[in-house]
């Protein structure tokens, strides 16, 4: 059963599908390590999706990606303002924005108001464009020689453009946040940010930049998981992968190296399951093997809550709770 | 320097306040966005009069007894009506709930004097709170409540309201069947006879031998489908080549999650070889990705339409699929209403009813593949070789009149169905009512209640059925 093929298409598969979660925790662990927790990454994933949905059909993939990232920095500038400037309590605003992105993504994308949308955004629109549900995919682009590579080729080298963009995002952002001044700061505001700011680092305009690159993020995720992974829309189609994200941030304990590692954890085990229940492991129980990711997930916020846990987990001192400047 | 911010502190009035705003402006934002929609797609079509004849099957509780009523919809004294709709699933899924809006319009359409209002991604707990908006502030004749975990809802309100009118769909809850009040009856429009026909045309055009499903729950409504498309599956298969075919089911334990559809999907093509895979999901996600094999990864899949014609998600690899229009049930209720004969009833249409005539076609006229009564079939793809497009004509159009069922000896080439430990369900003498009671009943073919608490699987397929 297992031979290499088996096994390069599962991997390949894991990848695929973790690299959802791997853009959202990227993002996600830069707003937290600034002290922000962004529970509205649900929100603004679909709104990320609902906005390639429509931008693709429009206009295709390069001004997609473009508008998925501008409605992201746009939600993010929001959650920055209430969080940081107007210091309401992040939780509730997070949840707010979460309920916003799902209902604003289903106003959007349905039937009459898409039509206008489309209509006004490009006028010569053909009339498939107008009436369907899905867009095209991203290309596969094999990356000469290294896809020839025995299973790491298939895996790692025969995606989309937006898996290539996610991994050297993960060392990119690893490199920024350990090895340069900006990140020092970034994580500073994070750990300390009156002390931050005697030092003379602008607090609230670094928690104002993560969260807009968490933004970002967050809806570059749902941008991958519509055109880069299943385009097909329907309301609520991230079915909570926006929190499973941020459990997975907890459990890459903020880093952007172990993000990788989880994400691809994350989309094995959704690819598994499916495997598994096709070869006749734990038939009777498929849905023990379905909710692993939430047990996951809830597990590590449970840890979380735990004031003793924190501290060994190396939770942002600051995170959650709003600075202002006495 | 030493300021523990993180300590347990109580919560000051400036946080309090900071809190309280915060929900608030978010309540705000979302119930302005939440209203919009609503606001927006609330609207109210009417349009010509137009005379249609149709044919009524009713089946009571405990065994199936066809009556034929027939009668025209503007009768005369008809007085004007507004209905209500609650709906589970956003109008734009595709998928269940897209189906019933379509089949709401269709009504509207038809019956001049109709209006009508819906509340869409209502949740189950919610279905009370809906109807009683419906009825209080919308002033609704009739409220049709369209998904299953409604059902207990519906009656309560129907007992609350007696001088409205309420239809359930897909629950066994009516007046017609003594545990709900006269007001409400029950309504389904089912599918496993055209999953049949899927799997015939399944079997016919499988180079591998295997075949497989998506699935949303295993609850009996999903397993009756699988256990039918695999049926077909395998008298076409036996018939080509003298050998079983081989069926596996990939369950999501979800109604509808286009990500996970695609892993499940993948998996039953590259774990399992299978080409023909059908599914019970409410999105064209598995036909996307047969589509992607096709076109793309150079192995030809074959996938099917699920409740609207899903072609345009797959042109290469869409063999045909099963197709719901509500529409003439609602009619008639809407009749009923506005005439003031409401009487309550448990309906199930299949193939056949509500068609003007419901006698079969000669096989070269058949209407298989065309739009008719409740539930028809998709477009045959011309890949189906003739022989067997001949076949799945011939089987729709006795299935008109029930001269053949699939869940009898005659759909699994005259053998009596096995489940999977062997033990025999249904044969030309008895059938088996549910593995889990054991009750055997006399007759050749599956009754009302054997499809319904369907509880195994046959024994065509290696899969295992989750004990719920």
């Amino acid at each position: 059963m297992v031979d290499l093929v088996w096994l390069e298409s599962v991997l390949a598969g894991a990848v695929q599908a973790g690299t959802v979660y791997l853009i959202a925790s990227l993002g996600e662990v830069y707003a937290e390590r600034s002290g922000v927790l962004n529970l509205g990454l649900e929100g603004m994933m679909i709104l990320g999706a609902a906005v390639s949905f429509i931008f693709a059909n429009a206009f295709g993939h390069g001004l997609a990606l473009l508008a998925t990232l501008l409605i992201g920095l746009l939600f993010g500038l929001l959650l920055a303002f209430l969080s940081v400037t107007l210091r309401l309590n992040q939780i509730v605003v997070g949840l707010a924005l979460t309920l916003l992105g799902l209902g604003l993504s289903g106003f959007i994308t349905s039937a009459e108001i898409r039509k206008r949308i489309l209509l006004s955004l490009n006028p010569e629109i053909n009339q498939q464009a107008l009436l369907t549900q899905q867009a095209p995919n991203l290309p596969i682009i094999k990356i000469p020689y290294l896809s020839d590579i025995p299973l790491v080729g298939k895996i790692l080298f025969s995606q989309n453009i937006l898996v290539y963009t996610a991994l050297i995002l993960a060392f990119v952002m690893w490199f920024v946040l350990f090895k340069t001044r900006f990140g020092l700061s970034l994580r500073s505001v994070g750990e300390n940010p009156a002390m931050a700011d005697a030092m003379g680092v602008n607090v609230y305009l670094m928690r104002y930049v993560a969260v807009m690159i968490g933004g970002m993020l967050g809806a570059l995720a749902g941008a991958y998981l519509f055109i880069g992974y299943q385009p097909f829309w329907v309301e609520g189609m991230t079915s909570g992968r926006g929190f499973i994200s941020l459990a997975l941030v907890i459990l890459a304990m903020w880093s952007p190296l172990r993000a990788i590692l989880g994400a691809f954890l994350f989309g094995g085990v959704e690819v598994l399951q499916f495997r598994l229940q096709l070869i006749g492991v734990g038939a009777q129980t498929p849905q023990f093997i379905l909710m692993l990711p939430y047990a996951v997930t809830i597990i590590t916020l449970t840890l979380l809550s735990v004031e003793s846990m924190k501290k060994r987990i190396g939770v942002p001192a600051a995170l959650t709770i709003p600075y202002s400047r006495e | 320097m030493k300021r523990n911010r993180n300590a347990v502190r109580r919560l000051s009035r400036r946080e309090f306040l900071g809190i309280s705003t915060g929900a608030a402006a978010g309540g705000i934002v979302a119930a302005a966005v939440v209203g919009g929609i609503a606001g927006y797609f609330t609207g109210q079509t009417t349009a010509k009069p137009t005379t249609v004849t149709k044919t009524t099957t009713v089946a009571g509780a405990a065994q199936t007894v066809t009556q034929t009523v027939t009668q025209t919809v503007q009768a005369p004294g008809a007085k004007p009506i507004k209905a209500g709709y609650v709906y589970v699933g956003p109008v734009g899924d595709f998928g269940w709930t897209y189906a019933h809006d379509q089949s709401r319009q269709y009504a509207d359409r038809i019956y001049a004097q109709a209006s009508s209002t819906y509340i869409e991604s209502v949740p189950e707990a919610e279905g009370a709170a809906a109807i009683q908006t419906l009825v209080e502030k919308e002033d609704v004749d009739l409220v049709i409540t369209t998904s299953f975990g409604y059902m207990d809802a519906t009656a309560e309100m129907a007992e609350k309201y007696p001088d409205k009118y309420f239809v359930h769909i897909s629950g066994y809850r009516s007046g017609a069947a003594g545990n709900a009040p006269e007001n409400m009856s029950a309504a389904f429009a089912e599918f496993y006879q055209l999953y049949y026909l899927n799997g015939l045309a399944a079997g016919a055009v499988t180079k591998t031998g295997v075949v497989g499903y998506v699935a949303a729950h295993p609850i009996p409504e999903v397993v009756r489908h699988i256990n039918a498309f695999v049926l077909g599956a395998n008298y076409a298969y036996r018939k080509r080549t003298g050998k079983n075919i081989k069926a596996y089911v990939s369950w999501l334990f979800s109604w509808f999650d286009p990500g996970k559809t695609r892993t499940a999907t993948i998996s039953l093509v590259e774990e399992k070889n299978a080409d023909v895979v059908a599914f019970t999901e409410d999105s064209p996600t598995t036909l996307q990705v047969a589509e992607e094999y096709t076109t793309q990864k150079g192995k030809q899949v074959w996938s099917f339409s699920h409740y609207g014609d899903m072609t345009q998600y797959g042109p290469n690899s869409h063999l045909t699929g099963q197709i719901v229009n509500w529409g003439p049930i609602y009619l008639d209720f809407y009749r009923m209403v506005a005439t003031d004969t409401w009487r309550s009833v448990d309906i199930w249409t299949r193939i056949g009813d509500y068609i003007p005539y419901k006698w079969r076609l000669p096989v070269e006229k058949s209407t298989a593949g065309k739009p008719e009564g409740t539930v028809y079939l998709a477009p045959l793809h011309s890949a189906i070789p003739s022989e067997w497009q001949l076949e799945i004509k011939r089987r729709y159009e006795e299935m008109k009149e029930l001269i053949f069922e699939p869940f009898s000896p005659e759909g699994n080439l005259g053998e009596p169905i096995r489940d999977q430990e062997g033990e025999v369900m249904i044969d030309y003498d008895q059938i088996v009512v549910s593995k889990k009671t054991g009750e055997v009943r006399e007759g050749g073919r599956a009754d009302h209640d054997a499809l319904w608490l369907m509880d195994w699987f046959v024994e065509y397929i290696e899969s295992e059925l989750p004990k719920a």
